[in-house]
């Protein structure tokens, strides 16, 4: 599904963020990628969402090389990686429900489309008594869960969460991991980038570990090493 | 595709409502861009009128002989037409002239009356001419008084020329002085829009993010932002539209009296060419916000 060869890329200073790094990710897996902050995780996350282009190597999604991925391909590209962020990123005067239409609507999907998908995705992430409430009023968790909605509308092959859990209680946390691993029993791939020692060693599914650019680790069943 | 569209539109028209001060100050600046340019043009069809009313009183006429024969009036006529300054020479009958000075006095029963008790016709027949150039006249004048032939009774220059030298001046000014603040106010409504264009992005810059984020289509992103510069066009050409028929219509009588006799209607102009005038400033505006638009879109929100 994923498949990194030898992949490096460094900012405008010339330190390199990512150096060397190989990495092969099946359909259906559930990875989790830890690292110290600052070790190039959400780099990562950012060149396989064509955000940021490497300087070497070569990126694979799928049988699409987007290595030179041109900006006006990124947006089907987008549509096929749902990606989610520890500030959720949900627009605040627009409510739970309009936040998730809206990826749709921004993509030209039909009124009917969005009608039948927008429900699916809400009972999914279990948010349909909420779904007309305004993202100030609910709390973090349930801000997450509609990101997680909202990534899930155009029914993506991948999932990205990068430190999904990092604003969140533990309760709240559980939770959202709980739903990332219902997801992934679906048939989605999900990436989990995360520093929460529990939450990896408790998921018990395969770790990659980074540490200053580079892959120190890769264990199936893995443990959080530092 | 339609979809799209009502959906860009109806985000577009969110946007130019909610930042509703920055939509207000735009407009206006358009507004008096549009008004500038316009006054210009204005300026420039009064001057033109101007000289046309100068370069009618030009002048240059030879009287001839009541006895002179046809033959001898169109060697004259010949000759003259020969000279390199002269570019025509038109021939003014005894007959001509009397029923230009009918119809000239047609609302002067008097003259007309002692016309018919004169029982002949008075008038001397003559030759109008017309330079090339309105430079040529002095030394045209200057040759024509040495001109010899006995046919000739009297000649009759009104030399208008400094007066015309004058305004030709003004007119030459005007265009200079218009192209350059034409010129400044382009670059005016371009920063203006630009401006513009960068605040609202700047304020809908989360939007966009999200919107790139869940694959957007990159015209999604930066079209709402372009219709909204077309809405300010539309928005101010409209009010121009509305502020100066009337500012015209005021002007309008003075420019009568000061024209007096001589059809300078600045306002049937404007309606005459109404879509000529204000389609092109349209397109000219639109064009110009399009581009400071796309500028500012694509600098801002990395579309
Ligand atoms: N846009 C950028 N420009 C320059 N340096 C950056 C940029 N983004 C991240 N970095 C640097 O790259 C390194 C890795 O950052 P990041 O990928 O965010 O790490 P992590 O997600 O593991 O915390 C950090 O040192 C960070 O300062
Ligand atoms: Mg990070």
């Amino acid at each position: 599904m994923i498949k990194l060869f030898n992949i490096s890329k460094s900012y405008i200073n010339g330190i390199k963020v990512l150096d060397d790094v190989s990495l092969h990710i099946r359909p259906g897996e559930f990875v989790s990628i830890v690292g110290q902050s600052g070790t190039g995780k959400t780099t990562l996350v950012k060149v396989l969402i064509g955000e940021e282009k490497v300087d070497e190597g070569k990126v694979m999604i799928g049988d699409w090389d987007i290595t030179n991925i041109r900006r006006n391909e990124v947006p089907y590209l987008r549509r096929q990686i749902g990606v989610i962020f520890q500030d959720f990123k949900l627009l605040p005067r627009k409510t739970l429900k309009e936040n998730v239409s809206f990826a749709l609507e921004v993509c030209g999907r039909s009124q009917n489309k969005i009608n039948k998908i927008v429900p699916s995705v809400m009972k999914i992430v279990g948010l349909e008594e909420e779904q007309n409430r305004y993202p100030g009023e609910v709390s973090g968790g349930e801000q997450q869960r509609t990101a997680i909605a909202r990534a899930l509308v155009h029914q993506p092959k991948i999932l990205l969460a990068d430190e999904p859990t990092g604003n969140l209680d533990t309760i709240n946390a559980e939770e959202i991991i709980d739903l990332l691993l219902r997801i992934n029993n679906f048939g989605t791939t999900v990436i989990l980038v995360t520093h929460n020692r529990e939450v990896v060693n408790r998921l018990k599914k395969r770790v990659i570990t980074m540490e200053h650019g580079r892959i120190v680790s890769d264990r199936e069943h893995g443990k959080y090493l530092l | 595709m339609l979809l799209s569209l009502i959906r860009i539109i109806k985000f577009s028209l969110q946007d130019v409502v909610r930042n509703v001060w920055l939509s207000v100050i735009t407009v206006t600046i358009l507004c008096l861009a549009l008004f500038s340019i316009n006054t210009l043009i204005v300026a420039k069809i009064i001057s033109q009128g101007a000289v046309d009313v100068v370069k009618d009183k030009v002048d240059i006429s030879l009287y001839l002989k009541t006895d002179a024969t046809e033959d001898q009036i169109m060697a004259l006529r010949s000759d003259l037409t020969n000279m390199d300054q002269i570019k025509n020479v038109m021939y003014v009958s005894k007959k001509k002239a009397l029923d230009f000075f009918r119809l000239k006095n047609k609302n002067n029963p008097e003259i007309l009356q002692s016309l018919h008790e004169l029982g002949t016709n008075p008038l001397s027949p003559s030759l109008v001419i017309t330079p090339k150039k309105t430079e040529y006249i002095p030394d045209l004048i200057q040759k024509l008084k040495s001109l010899e032939n006995d046919i000739i009774e009297s000649r009759d220059f009104t030399d208008n020329t400094t007066i015309l030298n004058k305004i030709n001046l003004i007119t030459r000014r005007i265009n200079q002085i218009g192209m350059l603040i034409i010129a400044v106010f382009i670059a005016i409504s371009l920063l203006v829009v630009y401006n513009s264009v960068r605040m609202a992005v700047y304020t809908h810059r989360k939007e966009i993010a999200i919107m790139r984020l869940v694959g957007a289509s990159n015209y999604f992103t930066f079209m709402p932002f372009v219709f909204s510069s077309l809405i300010y066009t539309l928005a101010s050409i409209l009010i121009i539209i509305s502020l100066f028929y009337p500012f015209l219509s005021l002007i309008q009588p003075y420019l009568e009296t000061f024209f007096m006799g001589y059809n300078i209607n600045i306002l049937s102009y404007y309606l005459d060419n109404f879509v000529k005038m204000f389609g092109l400033q349209f397109a000219i505006v639109a064009f110009i916000n399009i581009i400071a638009s796309l500028l500012a879109v694509k600098k801002y929100s990395e579309v």
